[in-house]
């Protein structure tokens, strides 16, 4: 409740700033300038009255106040130049929400869909597809397009990105005469020589969207790439996991819970690991809660076969039974215009979806380049409906690598079983 | 004569149907329908995302899936259950007895600080148990003030990591006398697809501080019921007892006991059930890991329903939760036999 209350409160300030913005430009109309006034309302005559307009409803969930504040104010000028009024929603417990309204049949017009969800969606029958919906749509990344194509279809344009990459405090760095890693060598070399005491030299969650990064990187996966059948009994995973496997038993590497922290950024902040691997959002938690760490970012070290991280991505989906699918498409386009995404991402250290945006992004955010340079070669954490059980599984025998009591080949063996039984079945 | 009784009769069962109507509807609305609905649901493989109409009916699937298909939909449940099974025999022997303890020391009429008492036993229970969830999760860190207060009563820095921690304990006190690995015997055989040696792996580290949180967070409201019997014991018997030159003890053992049978079959039931839906504890503390030795069926389900999309099997775990509370009711009541009263 504490959390929500500010942001409720906020929500309903944007929307009377919206709506003051709305009476102002139809005053604003009438007085002075009518030429504008015509072009904004495009076809429309009459002009005044927004007659026409439809209420449609942003049902999403709140990452932090900075975000809301970011995509409020891009609401309010869509509200401000459109004769449909939007309603941004965030709701706590996303995904159980959303599930209750799709299943009522009576969906909001625009929803976030994270990646990983999608593939359920799809199934389900629940989106329209994006094809020919949105306005220069080839400009987004390919790897995000291809995140957000199912079966052939593109689904959603992404709202925004954010990649995996090596944050590192710099003033350790320099104690140690050390240069960011970027090989699996110096990785292990630099976790090494940063361990001193309580301090260990780098912070990693144990669970597949952060180890999985190193399976990529020494050439595995956990499935093949239209997740058809099992691909987690490889000696390129084998070789991934025993190498943290032999970094958590040497305890160069601690999972967050080691060090008394809730997620690695914590333990990073609070200067008990000199590394972790963690995307974009970290930089809101460095700033806000530890602003005295001096850190940077660095792309992930290369494995054996070369570099992989993960993209961690949501879109904005119209569900099928969209009462004003029309209204919805331009919402969305509106929200993903090179203009909105400009504006949300300059201020929040998200990435922008379009490839085109790379140089302002770049130009607002100088020192998280490497985030951005992940995208190039990023795999989504995606894969098909009823999977969940096999990620769990991998999950819970990655914990028992980290804790040292679970073995790597058995782990391989666990996972492959249920993965076969999921998939095969 | 008789056609007036018969009008009379009609109106009566009219009217009464009437009377009970608005209490009917509640009870079809609200309780039988979802029942009867979610029942069906469990023989569909409904994603909980497209209307409920369009599901397919898969038969037993569901219910195979769960107990006798090799899988790890089989194993996760076999997990949930045998962790869920050692939560209920810690919590429930134990929540009661210290309960009972508690309620017959402040029910002394020469305790001082009475009400005092009452109330600090009775606060964890109207406290939220997410917010008593989030304590215990720095209560239990590993600087946290669990292992510093170990740390000064035993030799020895502590730095266990109680929340993250898979060992069982059975496993562990096995292993403090040399057996620190499964016996063939016990590896070799399975049940449900976990190896019996896995059954025998007692709590995990971190469900047994789970278990002493909800242990702590339901004594006060145990101890109320138990407060409320013990006060409807008429004092005239236990006066009985002293004339007849009986020791407290005695008193305790062969007048207080047999007393209060009622109160003690209610908090058993209440604790049974509700151990067996262990919920927002793990949902906030754990969320089934580490190794999944924290997955309850009713955590399951809402894995499956919520975040897997299969409210189809989330289903069928329910009624099989269902199924094995009723089972195990029904076992305790005949071992009680609760007076009627």
């Amino acid at each position: 409740m504490q959390i929500r209350t500010p942001q409720r409160r906020r929500a309903r300030i944007a929307a009377l700033a919206g709506s003051i913005a709305l009476l102002a430009a139809a005053c604003g109309g009438s007085d002075f300038d009518d030429g504008d006034d015509a072009a904004d309302d495009g076809a429309e005559p009459t002009g005044e009255a927004p007659a026409e307009g439809v209420e449609l409803t942003l049902m999403g969930w709140s990452s932090s106040p900075a975000e809301d504040d970011a995509l409020n104010a891009i609401i309010s000028s869509y509200n401000e130049q459109s004769e449909n009024t939007v309603q941004f929603n965030p709701v706590p417990e996303y995904d159980t929400a959303l599930q209750a309204a799709l299943a009522g049949g009576t969906p909001p017009d625009v929803i976030y869909i994270d990646s990983n969800r999608l593939p359920d969606l799809v199934e389900a029958g629940a989106l329209a597809p994006a094809e020919g919906n949105v306005e220069d749509d080839g400009d987004f990344y390919e790897s995000l397009r291809n995140t957000f194509t199912y079966d052939g279809t593109f689904w959603c344009p992404p709202k925004d990105f954010s990649t995996l990459a090596l944050v590192y405090n710099v003033d350790m760095f320099e104690e140690a005469g050390l240069e960011p890693p970027t090989t699996w060598e110096d990785l292990a070399a630099a976790a090494e020589a940063l361990t001193d005491g309580d301090r260990v030299g780098l912070a990693i969650a144990p669970e597949y969207p952060r180890w999985g990064v190193f399976m990529f990187q020494a050439g595995g996966a956990v499935t093949n790439e239209d997740v058809t059948e099992m691909a987690i009994d490889s000696d390129a995973n084998r070789e991934a996991l025993g190498y943290l496997e032999e970094l958590y038993a040497n305890g160069y590497a601690a999972t967050p819970t080691d060090l008394d922290a809730g997620w690695a950024g914590e333990a990073f902040g609070q200067q008990r690991a000199a590394m972790t691997i963690e995307g974009n959002w970290i930089v809101g938690a460095m700033n806000n809660d530890f602003p005295d760490v001096n850190w940077a970012v660095a792309e992930l070290p290369a494995g054996p076969a070369g570099q992989g991280t993960f993209v961690f991505t949501v879109c904005y989906g119209v569900p099928s039974a969209s009462q004003n699918p029309e209204a919805a498409w331009d919402l969305v386009n509106y929200l993903v215009s090179p203009d909105s995404l400009i504006e949300f991402t300059g201020q929040f250290p998200v990435m922008p979806g379009r490839e085109s945006l790379a140089g302002d992004w770049t130009d607002a955010h100088p020192e998280l380049g490497p985030f951005l340079s992940g995208a190039d070669y990023a795999r989504p954490f995606q894969f098909v409906p009823g999977f969940q059980a096999v990620v769990d599984t991998l999950n819970d025998g990655i914990q028992g690598i980290a804790a040292g009591n679970r073995d790597v080949d058995e782990v391989i063996r666990q996972v492959d079983e249920a993965g076969q039984a999921e998939l095969g079945g | 004569m008789n056609s007036l009784r018969a009008r009379f009769s009609t109106n009566e069962t009219l009217a009464g149907w009437t009377f009970a109507l608005p209490a009917l509807i509640g009870i079809a609305v609200f309780l039988i329908l979802p029942i009867a609905f979610t029942f069906w649901i469990s023989f569909t493989d409904w994603n909980g995302l497209s209307p409920p109409e369009q599901a397919e009916y898969v038969g037993m699937q569901n219910y195979r899936d769960l107990l006798t298909d090799p899988g790890v939909q089989r194993i996760d449940f076999a997990t949930g259950i045998r962790n869920n099974l050692y939560y209920v025999l810690g919590v429930v022997p134990a929540q009661t007895t210290i309960a009972f303890a508690l309620a017959v020391i402040v029910n002394q009429k020469f305790l001082r600080g009475r009400g005092f008492f009452r109330t600090a036993y009775y606060f964890p229970s109207i406290t939220s148990s997410i917010a008593i969830s989030i304590v215990f999760l720095f209560l239990f860190q590993r600087s946290g003030v669990i292992n510093r207060l170990i740390s000064v009563l035993l030799p020895g820095d502590v730095r266990l990591n109680w929340l993250d921690n898979a060992d069982g304990i059975i496993h562990n006190i096995l292993g403090w006398v040399g057996v620190d690995s499964a016996p063939a015997a016990l590896a070799d055989n399975d049940f449900m697809g976990l190896s019996l040696w896995q059954w025998l792996s007692g709590p995990s580290v971190t469900l047994f501080s789970i278990m002493i949180l909800v242990t702590w967070t339901t004594i006060g409201t145990m101890m109320l019921i138990f407060l409320a019997g013990l006060q409807n014991i008429p004092p005239d018997v236990e006066e009985a007892g002293v004339v007849d030159g009986t020791s407290a003890l005695q008193r305790f053992w062969y007048i207080t006991v047999p007393l209060m049978k009622s109160p003690l079959f209610f908090v058993l039931t209440i604790g049974l059930i509700s151990t067996w839906q262990v919920f927002d504890q793990i949902f906030v503390i754990s969320s089934g890991g580490p190794q999944k030795t924290t997955l309850t069926p009713a955590f399951l389900v809402y894995r499956e329903g919520f975040r897997n999309f299969s409210m189809g099997r989330a289903t069928a775990i329910a009624f099989l939760l269902f199924l094995l509370i009723i089972v195990l009711t029904i076992i305790q009541r005949r071992i009680i036999k609760p007076e009627r009263a």
